[in-house]
């Protein structure tokens, strides 16, 4: 997940540090974010990384990168300014973050200061003593953030500082205001260049270290690094709090076509990436080939690269076939897996995690009931393949796909009674559509309570009676009379009972 | 958890004579005589009651709550008169417009005859807070589940009041009369178990005046008249405009959004050749322009053109270009609803959606073009899908074809599309005595047909020559086999051994080998161990399975202690033996007659092919290889080869003594049943062939 290193420039960051005197805690500070950077190339190289800069105003020095060293440059080059402003900072991190990401990605910000939260009204315990007074709006406090982000706060500070304690109960309440994750980090011990690095080390191996899973489809299977990392689910739905853990293993539970699972929605999507078999191995090739590393790292590609493994194939197949993986990934919780290309045509796994829950597509009914096809009578599919069993049907249709009755503009009523005349006109032919429509707005009608509507209806068809044409069917005048004495009689006032037609000499050779 | 108090929705209807006061809104209906020519005098327009505006527009409340909520969303309908009437329950399969249209109908119009003074609204407003405190199926569901919701569940509801008020102080007799209620009867829920306190309601009084004609009492905001209760009044003339405050407020009561597609082309009704632009208004859920809604950059929030008094987001409709399928980047999908269902460009767009097409919406920027939603329909209902529009991390990825196993270019990519095909997955139900569910039989499914599945063409022998072996594989993996499916292995099983003795080449994929490769020996040996390892997995599922696996060894057996000459030989003399029965049919007759002995039979059978040199199909092998008398190893001898040329030929004129037949040495003992049965057949010790033997066993069943 995309990660803003948000450094605190200010002048009391450039403080020597007791202990070694020729380092500002400045220096300490940046040591440690190369530590991450390094940890992250190591591991994680597709991590992306921003570098923000704060005192009393914010600077982004570096765009979301996975460039790595140009960070570590941009660091070398950060100069001191004025004081440290912690809210606007925090603002700072998520505007950048919403403004490249939107508000659906995941994300972290590492807050790295010393334990000095400013003076005055821009001081973090100002800061946090007004939180109740604001408005909303502009003067919305920074946190929560508004999107699903993790904070971190890293101080650069000796535990022997005076007014660190005050600080770090304030810095903690940051993060648990934003309640959305996140650790506070002090350096162990005194604050030297190895507690620093042992802090960060600490933190990028729990919050930034590659999810490591295992893909499995039956006995086939294989040890997959999933990125990003997906997180357990933990959110309040209706009527339940709703945790789910993921398991340590995705398990295909079998295949859908893409035409049947149809754009389903999901939370969050990860690349599903085979790790080396043979991760332990370069310890001992080490041993062996001390001439050239890069040789060693040649070979070493080559073998796993020759080395069949089971996400190759299941991409190959869903793309050539066109159909995704079906997958459980922990209780009552699924996704998919399918072949997906960026725009470059460099394709690769992909996994699609859905909102947990067996309901979460509706029209592939519940998930936990999909069963094989091999479990029916006669396939699903069809002998041929020309058949699906989805989308599954909701029990009742919706108003858009049944023939309900809306009158509330007028527009709607004039319609109906159109359509009524459309047929009278062309009775007897139209005889069962005429009587068809007339059932229909007679029942609305009763629904409604709108019985000043069947009398007009029913001196309309008098009307029509009369301006039938000399060369019109007997039948039609007799139709139209029948229906419109109908209308007014007791029997029409029961929703059950149709107005059915009139059976005439005429009608009997149909 | 929220408990929204949209779960539970009481709609509280005035029925009192007031009520069949006209709305005065006229409705031209006859207005379609224009073209018939002068003279015709259009009927005069008929007048809605106030009582048929509030149904029409409660339904249509309904309506678009049904259409997006089709479940826990539930609403209610009391109508009050001189007494309180339900009209529905809060059971899931009462909840739909055409039940509700169905009682509304039963329930008819106000009965004029009742004196106004006997009828009151307070029955209904009294009556709708006892059914609040009825639990619904989801509240029952959680109050009796074992988790640590069960005791926490909060009960919240909303009473929307639509009737006629007076003055201001007749609001507060209406609002003390709920509350007073609500707090009795929470009183008396909690000496039942049935029945639930209400920790929350929602008052909306709805006052409806003719169209045209002012209001005594005024809109009031929403105040919370205690920890129980909040009431709002609206005022509202009747006719379409009460349907419209009612189409604001299901907006804000389940947190709706509205999306206006523009520019949809349509042809016109009159004139099929031109089209015109048309918009359409969808209603749905704002997590569906949540995006949108935190930070409107570009003025894409417009007020709504359908005449309500809310906002909607234009996007402009994109016409689909083809309708190739793929699989859009979808972080949401709402269910959708038109504002007015029951135009026609809202008809048009519904239904091109429900024939299968999928529709872009594009957001009309200044800086290029954004896809930010697409509306589809699935198994009849329409959707809005949220599109990602921000930039992914998940950019510039690596190939696959960069990481491990990206160089291997010989994967059985084909025969594991067909493994997908054959585990696709189809929507089925539990059935009532099976407690597992249909997708772990799926899983296990998948456990049994990857029981030996290699991934490349390079490492296996068995799944090149799949023609050869069909239908053994399909069915082996199979959990269950009968008699017939045995029977069908079995044969495949001999087909390959008539393969082997014919010499006929494997193919054996040239991958990875230079030069000539593995000896065709050898060769076979792979396959036949493959192919062992292969059932050897399966043995576990059944007896049956076991069976399959027994005729492998069976076959292999001389295979195993002897060399590939003598096999030949063997088989050689087995096929002059019979000649006009090819190999398989031979063995097809053993086996139907081995189908045909009782399992007790079978049984014997078996042990005696291990132990009684007299059982025919072992000491075949042994008895002949033993009369034969080569050397047991090494390649045949000029010598052998025309021994077994000369007892071939002479084996064609006569038939083989039976007792050498099934000798194990040189002696051929007589009459062997006679110490095995008591009082046995003689006969069968004077059986000429192994076959005769076979049918005095049959007889003697």
């Amino acid at each position: 997940m995309p990660c803003v290193i948000l450094l605190d420039v200010s002048l009391s960051m450039s403080r020597p540090v007791l202990e070694c005197e020729s380092y500002q805690r400045r220096n300490l500070a940046i040591h440690g974010i190369n530590v991450l950077l390094d940890h992250l190339a190591a591991t994680n190289k597709l991590e992306f990384v921003s570098l923000v800069v704060f005192s009393s105003l914010w600077e982004r020095l570096v765009p979301f990168t996975r460039d790595y060293d140009s960070i570590k440059t941009a660091l070398n080059n950060v100069e001191d300014y004025d004081k440290t402003c912690i809210e606007p900072a925090l603002a700072g991190a998520a505007s950048v973050i919403v403004d490249e990401w939107g508000s659906a990605v995941p994300s972290q910000v590492i807050l790295i200061t010393d334990g000095n939260t400013g003076l005055g009204p821009s001081s973090l315990k100002h800061s946090l003593q007004t939180i109740g007074q604001r408005s909303g709006g502009e003067d919305r406090f920074s946190l929560p953030f508004t999107f699903p982000c993790k904070l971190h706060i890293v101080t650069i500070s000796g535990s022997q500082d005076p007014e660190l304690q005050t600080s770090l109960n304030m810095f903690q309440r940051l993060i648990d205001i934003n309640g959305q994750g996140g650790q506070l980090f002090v350096p162990e011990g005194s604050l030297s260049l190895k507690s620093v690095q042992q802090m960060f080390r600490e933190l990028s191996e729990k919050y930034f270290s590659p999810l490591l899973r295992v893909l499995r489809c039956g006995n086939l299977h294989c040890n997959v690094n999933v990125f990003p990392a997906p997180t357990d689910y933990d959110r309040p739905h209706d009527f339940q709090h709703v945790y789910k853990e993921l398991f340590r293993e995705i398990a295909i539970c079998g295949f859908l076509d893409i035409s049947d699972v149809a754009s389903p929605p999901f939370i969050s999507r990860h690349l599903v990436l085979p790790t080396s078999s043979t991760r332990e191995k370069p310890e001992e090739l080490k041993v062996d080939s001390e001439k050239g590393e890069a040789k060693e790292d040649d070979e070493d590609d080559t073998v796993d690269g020759r080395t069949p493994a089971f996400t190759v194939l299941l991409h190959g197949s869903l793309k050539v076939e066109g159909m995704v993986a079906l997958a459980q990934i922990g209780e009552g919780w699924y996704g998919m897996l399918y072949s997906w290309a960026d725009s470059k045509k460099k394709s690769n796994l992909m996994l699609a995690v859905f909102e947990p829950g067996v309901d979460s597509i509706p029209w592939l009914g519940e998930l936990n009931h999909l069963a094989p096809m091999s479990s029916f009578k006669q396939s699903p599919y069809g002998e041929e393949d020309n058949k699906t069993p989805f989308p599954v049907r909701p029990p009742d249709r919706r108003s858009y796909s049944q023939n309900c009755v809306v009158w509330i503009k007028q527009a709607g009523l004039q319609a109906d009674i159109q359509k009524i005349l459309r047929h009278a006109r062309k009775l007897p032919e139209k005889q069962l559509q005429f009587y068809k429509e007339l059932n229909r707005v007679r029942r609305a009608a009763l629904s409604f309570g709108f019985m000043e509507l069947l009398d007009a209806l029913s001196a309309m068809l008098d009307r029509e009676c009369t301006l039938l044409p000399g060369t019109a069917h007997p039948d039609a005048a007799l139709q139209l009379s029948h229906a419109s004495n109908a209308l007014r009689s007791e029997t029409a006032r029961d929703y059950a009972q149709n107005v059915v037609p009139l059976t005439t000499n005429f009608s009997s050779g149909d | 958890m929220s408990y929204p108090h949209s779960h539970k929705t009481v709609f509280v209807l005035d029925h009192s004579p007031q009520l069949s006061e006209p709305s005065s809104q006229p409705v031209d209906f006859d207005i379609f005589n224009k073209t018939r020519g002068p003279g015709i005098i259009p009927l005069a327009p008929v007048m809605k009651t106030l009582w048929t505006c509030n149904v029409e527009a409660a339904v249509e409340y309904c309506r678009i709550v049904y259409d997006l909520f089709p479940t826990q969303k539930l609403v209610r309908f009391i109508t009050s008169d001189t007494k309180a009437t339900l009209l529905n329950s809060w059971a899931q399969d009462e909840q739909s417009v055409n039940q509700l249209m169905l009682r509304f109908a039963t329930i008819g119009q106000p009965n004029v005859r009742q004196n106004q003074k006997n009828c009151s609204i307070m029955h209904g407003l009294g009556q709708a807070v006892e059914i609040l405190c009825q639990p619904t199926t989801k509240q029952h569901e959680i109050r009796t589940s074992f988790t640590e919701e069960a005791s926490t569940v909060l009960n919240r509801g909303r009473i929307i009041c639509m009737t006629l008020i007076n003055s201001d102080a007749h609001i507060r007799m209406l609002e003390d009369c709920v509350l007073d209620t609500l707090i009795e009867h929470n009183k008396l829920t909690a000496s039942s178990d049935n029945l639930i306190p209400i920790h929350h309601c929602e008052l909306e009084l709805i006052h409806v005046v003719p169209y045209g004609e002012k209001s005594a009492v005024t809109s009031s905001p929403r105040r919370e008249l205690s920890p129980l209760l909040a009431s709002e009044t609206h005022v509202t003339q009747s006719g379409r405009y009460v349907a419209i405050r009612l189409v604001e407020l299901v907006q804000k009561h389940f947190g709706l959004f509205s999306t206006t597609v523009t520019g949809i082309p349509m042809k016109e009704e009159q004139n099929a050749s031109s089209s015109a632009n048309y918009d359409v208004e969808l209603l749905h859920s704002a997590e569906a322009h949540g995006e949108l809604l935190k930070s409107d950059k570009e003025g894409m929030i417009v007020p709504s053109k359908e005449g309500l008094n809310t906002q909607t987001v234009a996007l402009k409709w994109c016409t689909p270009k083809s309708n190739t399928i793929e699989l859009q980047n979808c972080t949401g999908a709402h269910r959708i609803t038109p504002v007015d269902v029951y135009s026609r460009p809202s008809s048009c767009l519904t239904n091109f959606l429900l024939s299968g097409r999928a529709v872009m919406l594009e957001q009309p920027r200044k800086s290029g073009k954004i896809m930010s939603h697409m509306l589809a329909s699935h198994g009849g209902e329409i959707y809005i899908h949220i599109l990602n529009t921000a930039r992914s991390i998940l950019e510039d990825p690596p190939s696959i074809s960069e990481g491990c196993g990206g160089r291997v270019t010989d994967y059985r990519i084909t025969d594991f599309g067909e493994f997908m095909k054959e585990n696709r997955l189809a929507p089925g139900r539990t059935q009532p005595r099976d407690s597992t569910l249909p997708i772990d039989k799926s899983k296990s499914q998948l456990e049994r047909m990857t029981r030996l599945w290699p991934m490349v063409i390079g490492d296996t022998i068995i799944f090149n020559m799949l023609s050869h072996l069909d239908p053994l594989p399909s069915l082996i993996v199979k959990e269950h086999l009968d008699n017939d499916e045995v029977l069908e292995c079995k044969k495949a099983i001999y087909h390959v051994v008539g393969m082997e003795s014919r010499n006929e080449p494997l193919p054996v994929p040239a991958l990875g080998t230079r030069g000539k490769g593995p000896k065709r020996e050898e060769q076979y040996r792979q396959m036949w161990a493959e192919l062992d390892s292969f059932i050897r997995g399966h043995i576990s599922s059944s007896s049956q399975h076991q069976k399959v696996l027994e005729c492998l060894l069976e076959c292999r057996r001389p295979a195993e202690d002897g060399s590939k000459g003598k096999k030949q030989t063997d088989r050689g003399s087995i096929k002059e033996e019979k000649m006009e029965i090819g190999e398989t049919d031979l063995a097809v007759k053993e086996l139907e007659r081995y189908q045909r002995l009782t399992e007790r039979e079978k049984h014997d059978l078996n042990k005696a092919e291990k132990s009684s040199p007299d059982s025919p199909p072992a000491k075949k092998f042994k008895g002949k290889s033993d009369l034969i008398s080569k050397p047991s190893a090494g390649p045949q001898s000029l010598l052998t080869l025309w021994t077994n040329r000369i007892r071939a030929t002479h084996a064609m004129r006569h038939q083989e003594f039976a007792g050498r037949l099934q000798s194990s040495g040189s002696k051929a003992e007589l009459y062997p049943h006679m110490n095995e049965e008591n009082g046995g057949d003689p006969a069968s010790g004077a059986a000429n062939t192994g076959m005769n033997i076979n049918k005095n066993i049959k007889k003697q069943t």
